[in-house]
């Protein structure tokens, strides 16, 4: 291809300089004529160019080398230009952003997890940091009952465990589910929720789901009666606790539902005080053996028991109620009467007795629905068959700022005290009264403050966390034993030691990786791979190829069997046998990729050498005496190279997608980033945050298809035959 | 003809037995590893069969010599007490095994025995269980990629330089790039978790018809993409090489309409290349995808395989048998593309020397 071009060249340049002789004689007066017996002098000879002679004068037209060609045809292959642009910005973005970017992706930042990709400001509503959480559990058990939606609006937070900055969530809207029917498919529970147990009003019995979570309120009814419980092997619990021996203690309490009271209330000092009601008594009454009989049958009255624990109270506001049974055995040691089901039974539907049993959280539910018999409790039972009745799920959608949970004002509490008197060193507060003495300090048996005189002061706004001031009644604990804690709020990136709540474009992982970052990292070790291996298999297969196909014969039979046998080899076989081998890091990978890498160029540079070696222009130069290397390397390699190159180029793109996928398998590179590995890390985090395999699947898929596309182009541009063809 | 394809697949033949040869050496020459179980009698029976298989020797002493103090020289693979006498077992050399491994190979049809994926039970049959679950996905996205991939690539040939044709080019350029996993994490997450259409794993056998039919539809889809596009761009390249030949322009000269030259001779010929390949695909169905089936728990042979290589427990002898069917469906596929050439069009002879 390359030798026809060029032959059309010369032409070109020929004609160009018979163009300008014949020109030359036409401005002779007598031209075309043929003048006999003519009298010609010396004289009648005029130069027509003194001062310049012909072979030295420059073309008119420009002339063009291959490659300018080559160029200019595929500068007008517009899709392919755009793909180089693209493949140049990538290649230059791998190696300036991991310098450029200064945070530090070798380690963990346990405060920055899952930030959402941020590019605009908060609010704009897309790529601005926030999440979108739609159907969250609204959290009742913290909250007072509303009514109306302003209440909601006011009181209700999805649960603070998961969403703990409440500044931090906007646009909440609520929303509520209500079962109808009753519940005994776990697949209904497909979202999470907030689950009411209501009362069971079929005509068969009345049974009432038991809940030992957090209740409202509770207002004791004389009708509510503990009506049977089981006995529960011991021998059981021994396996579930990895006793060797087990002596059923006094105070036995298996999970949330051992038979044991409990409610709060608010003291004469305003604190709530948690107080337990011990059924001791009862138990003890009655051994084992013969107990568990007669308590089948026996009817015992919670309320009366309750009242007289309590001095006749009957209502509690937040009260928590749970049931432990404290057992004394005498008799048989190894047996030990847990409560694994509980029955309340009621003879009358009043209201108050519903309320108990509200307000369970969707995941209790399940748990308690999943919960299998044998774990030696559950949570309620009607004749075996696990139900929800009349149950009902809030919900709640609402926006998630990430940066203002994570960097936004956040209280602290604690022992901070020695982080603000490293403030005060640094000149960012003071804490000094009018005479000049620190009202808060630190000798050697603790941190001390004086409450009279205390005084405070922010001195340095830009650099000082603190977004408030602090004030004596923040500082608690004993003053005189020197444990001193508090509790202030700091905006939490400076507290960090940013100066600047920092930005990430692409998110952070479950480490706090900045991905940004991440992700270059990656894609710089994938290209570098990816040229290393280009570059080493294109040499050796350019060796092995000329060889073959400038020798043919037995060499070329020899050597083209070695490559079918190689070839034949799976490359996820040779990849999974190296890595066995030598473990998996960047140079095994080198390796692997290389070692079946070269085979195709290989076979091209063979085609082309076949197509060359009987040229004419070869036997010219080998009749003149011209080594085998320089036939090689001087005349067939310069008109094969162009075929051969674009065919190896993407070579790069492979490598790159062997690598993404073996890494995605798990086989991938330790210690050492790449987009496979990138990809791999966040594989399991497609359902709950998918930004974070988008932004590395669109990358890979941007290199991929700019590298196709530019390779095709180059090929088109370099061997215009073979246009179209992929 | 004869010559040739006996030529050919003696050659194939030959090709896979040094492979595997190679591969028997490379695996056997890694950390040998003991049978993964628990208890002593499973691993005595799996040793005593690996010594009947001529893969270990072993040596006996009883209670009271160990008692004694004996200790053995080597290290031995593994060491279990089973009644009074203690066995040391050792493996072979890897030559010693090798042999065993061919003679059982022609006589029982016995590939190695599996350490962990179910210890003691023939690689072999295990393969077989698995190989029902790849193939069914394969076939179902061979039959519907075939068709999809023809006619997507005669529309973009025949409508070459229109919209349709840069429409079907470029999508075919897209999903040739995008790799697969990120294409199948990304079904999954939209068609099964987030929309909930479809299962979000390979069901298991009790589950209802339905469901199992369902769960066709996203390996299909993402094994059908990728060669969707191969026969779009294929199809494509060799009709507008024939459309713009000689003889179609004289078939046209002739008073062919322009549907008639299309049929009769463009398509014909631009099939001579398309049909090998149909054909050598059909032979890959006896392959699995590992990416898929491990990201969809497909109980395949690209499941196994990622199983076999379990950091913790890796069994290597299946390995090797999943190793020699990725290289046997290869190798095969080859055979099928060049001599279906030399069926279809008895000119051309791939791979003979010019």
């Amino acid at each position: 291809m390359g030798s026809s071009t060029q032959e059309s060249e010369w032409g070109k340049r020929n004609s160009m300089l018979e163009d300008k002789d014949f020109e030359l004689l036409d401005e002779s007066p007598n031209a075309g004529e043929i003048i006999e017996d003519a009298d010609i002098s010396k004289d009648d000879f005029v130069l027509t160019q003194v001062d310049s002679s012909v072979h030295e004068q420059k073309f008119q037209t420009k002339p063009t080398t291959f490659l300018k060609d080559s160029l200019k045809r595929f500068g007008k292959n517009k899709s392919s230009v755009v793909a180089a642009y693209i493949l140049g910005a990538l290649l230059l973005m791998s190696f300036i952003v991991p310098l450029v970017d200064t945070s530090n992706t070798k380690v963990a930042h346990p405060y920055e997890t899952y930030l959402a990709p941020k590019l605009f400001k908060a609010g704009t509503g897309f790529w601005d940091g926030t999440i979108k959480y739609s159907n969250i559990a609204v959290d009742l058990s913290e909250m007072p009952d509303a009514k109306t939606e302003e209440e909601k609006q006011l009181h209700w937070w999805p649960s603070s465990k998961k969403f703990p900055q409440r500044s931090a969530i906007s646009k909440k809207v609520f929303t509520e589910e209500k079962y109808s029917n009753d519940i005994s498919n776990l697949g209904t529970f497909g979202k999470e929720g907030y689950v009411h147990f209501g009362y069971y009003e079929s005509e068969a019995s009345d049974y009432v789901a038991f809940s030992s979570k957090a209740i409202p309120s509770l207002v004791l009814d004389n009708d509510l009666y503990l009506t049977s419980f089981d006995t529960y092997d011991a021998n059981k619990i021994r396996e579930k606790e990895g006793k060797d021996s087990f002596n059923a203690p006094d105070n036995y309490v298996v999970g949330e539902s051992a038979f044991y009271f409990l409610y709060s209330e608010l003291n004469t000092d305003n604190v709530l005080e948690d107080k337990e009601i011990k059924l001791v008594d009862y138990a003890t009454v009655h051994n084992i053996g013969s107990a568990v009989e007669r308590l089948k049958e026996e009817k015992l009255n919670i309320s009366d028991i309750i009242k007289n624990e309590t001095g006749g109270q009957t209502e509690f506001q937040n009260a928590s109620f749970s049931v432990r049974l404290n057992v004394e055995h005498e008799h048989q040691k190894n047996t030990c009467a847990l409560i694994r089901s509980i029955t309340f039974e009621s003879a009358s539907t009043s209201e108050n007795i519903r309320n108990i049993f509200n307000d369970m959280s969707f995941t209790d539910a399940t748990k308690a629905m999943t919960k299998s018999i044998n774990d030696g409790y559950e949570y309620w039972s009607s004749t075996g068959v696990r139900r929800i009745y009349l149950s009902k799920a809030h919900f709640c959608s609402f926006v998630y700022d990430t940066y203002e949970a994570a960097f936004g004002v956040r209280q602290i509490e604690g022992e901070f005290v020695s982080d603000l008197l490293t403030y005060a060193d640094k000149g960012w507060i003071s804490f000094k009264d009018q005479f000049g003495l620190d009202t808060v300090w630190k000798d050697d048996s603790g941190y001390f403050i004086d409450r009279t005189n205390y005084s405070f002061k922010i001195l340095d706004p830009v650099n000082c966390p603190l977004a408030k001031e602090i004030t004596a009644d923040d500082f608690y604990g004993d003053d005189v034993f020197g444990t001193l804690g508090v509790k202030f709020s700091v905006h939490y990136y400076k507290y960090l030691g940013y100066t600047k709540a920092p930005i990430y474009l692409m998110g952070t992982d479950k480490s706090g990786r900045d991905m940004f970052k991440y992700v270059f990292e990656g894609l710089r070790t994938s290209l570098l791979l990816g040229v290393l291996t280009f570059a080493v298999c294109f040499t050796f297969g350019l060796i092995w190829g000329s060889i073959c196909g400038y020798f043919g014969g037995a060499v070329d039979l020899l050597m083209e069997r070695f490559t079918d046998i190689l070839s034949g080899i799976p490359w996820i076989v040779v990849m999974t046998l190296i890595i066995l081998h030598f473990g998996s890091n960047f140079w095994t990978f080198a390796l692997a990729l290389c070692l079946t890498g070269w085979i195709g160029t290989a076979a091209r540079t063979r085609t082309q050498f076949y197509r060359f070696r009987g040229r004419e222009y070869v036997l010219a130069s080998r009749t003149l005496g011209a080594s085998d290397a320089r036939l090689i390397a001087k005349h067939i390699l310069p008109n094969a190279l162009g075929t051969i190159i674009t065919g190896a180029v993407l070579m790069i793109p492979s490598v790159i997608f062997s690598e993404a996928t073996i890494s995605y398998l798990g086989l991938g590179l330790k210690n050492t980033s790449s987009l496979g590995v990138v990809l791999s890390d966040n594989q399991a985090e497609l359902l709950t945050n998918p930004y974070l395999l988008i932004f590395p699947a669109v990358i890979i898929a941007l290199i991929m298809i700019s590298f196709n596309l530019f390779g095709n182009g180059l090929r088109d541009a370099i061997n215009p035959s073979l246009k179209g063809e992929d | 003809m004869l010559k040739y394809s006996l030529k050919r697949i003696l050659l194939a033949f030959l090709t896979a037995f040094i492979i595997l040869t190679l591969t028997f050496f490379l695996v056997k020459s890694l950390p040998p590893v003991k049978v993964f179980s628990p208890q002593e009698n499973v691993r005595y029976a799996f040793y005593m069969d690996q010594f009947k298989l001529g893969y270990v020797t072993y040596f006996t002493k009883t209670a009271a010599e160990v008692d004694a103090g004996f200790v053995p020289n080597v290290a031995p693979l593994d060491q279990m007490k089973i009644g009074d006498e203690w066995f040391y077992f050792y493996q072979r050399p890897i030559v010693e095994q090798y042999f065993s491994w061919l003679g059982n190979i022609v006589t029982k049809w016995d590939w190695g025995r599996s350490t962990a994926i179910e210890p003691n039970a023939s690689a072999i049959r295990i393969i077989a269980q698995r190989l029902p679950a790849s193939m069914s996905v394969n076939i179902v996205s061979v039959i519907v990629s075939v068709p999809l991939g023809i006619a997507f690539g005669i529309l973009a040939g025949l409508k070459k330089n229109t919209w349709v044709d840069h429409t079907i080019s470029t999508l075919v350029m897209v999903f040739i790039s995008i790799p697969s996993f990120v294409v199948i994490s990304f079904l999954i997450y939209l068609l099964a978790f987030k929309t909930g259409w479809l299962p979000t794993m390979w069901p298991t056998p009790d589950q209802s018809t339905r469901t199992k039919t369902l769960a066709f539809i996203i390996p299909v889809m993402s094994l059908s993409f990728g060669s969707i596009c191969g026969y779009t761009r294929f199809v494509r390249a060799e009709l507008c090489e024939v459309m713009s030949s000689e003889y179609l322009l004289l078939a046209r000269t002739k008073g062919l309409t322009k549907n008639q030259a299309i049929v009769r001779h463009a398509l014909r010929n631009a099939f001579v290349p398309i049909l090998p390949s149909i054909l050598a695909e059909f032979i890959g169905i006896f392959g699995g995808s590992m990416i898929l089936e491990s990201l969809y728990g497909i109980p395949g042979i690209g499941n196994l395989y990622i199983q076999a290589l379990n950091q913790n427990n890796p069994d290597y002898n299946v390995l090797m048998v999943d190793m020699a069917i990725f290289t046997t469906v290869g190798l095969l596929a080859g055979i099928i593309l060049d001599l279906s050439y030399g069926f279809i069009d008895p000119r051309i002879r791939m791979g003979e020397k010019k």
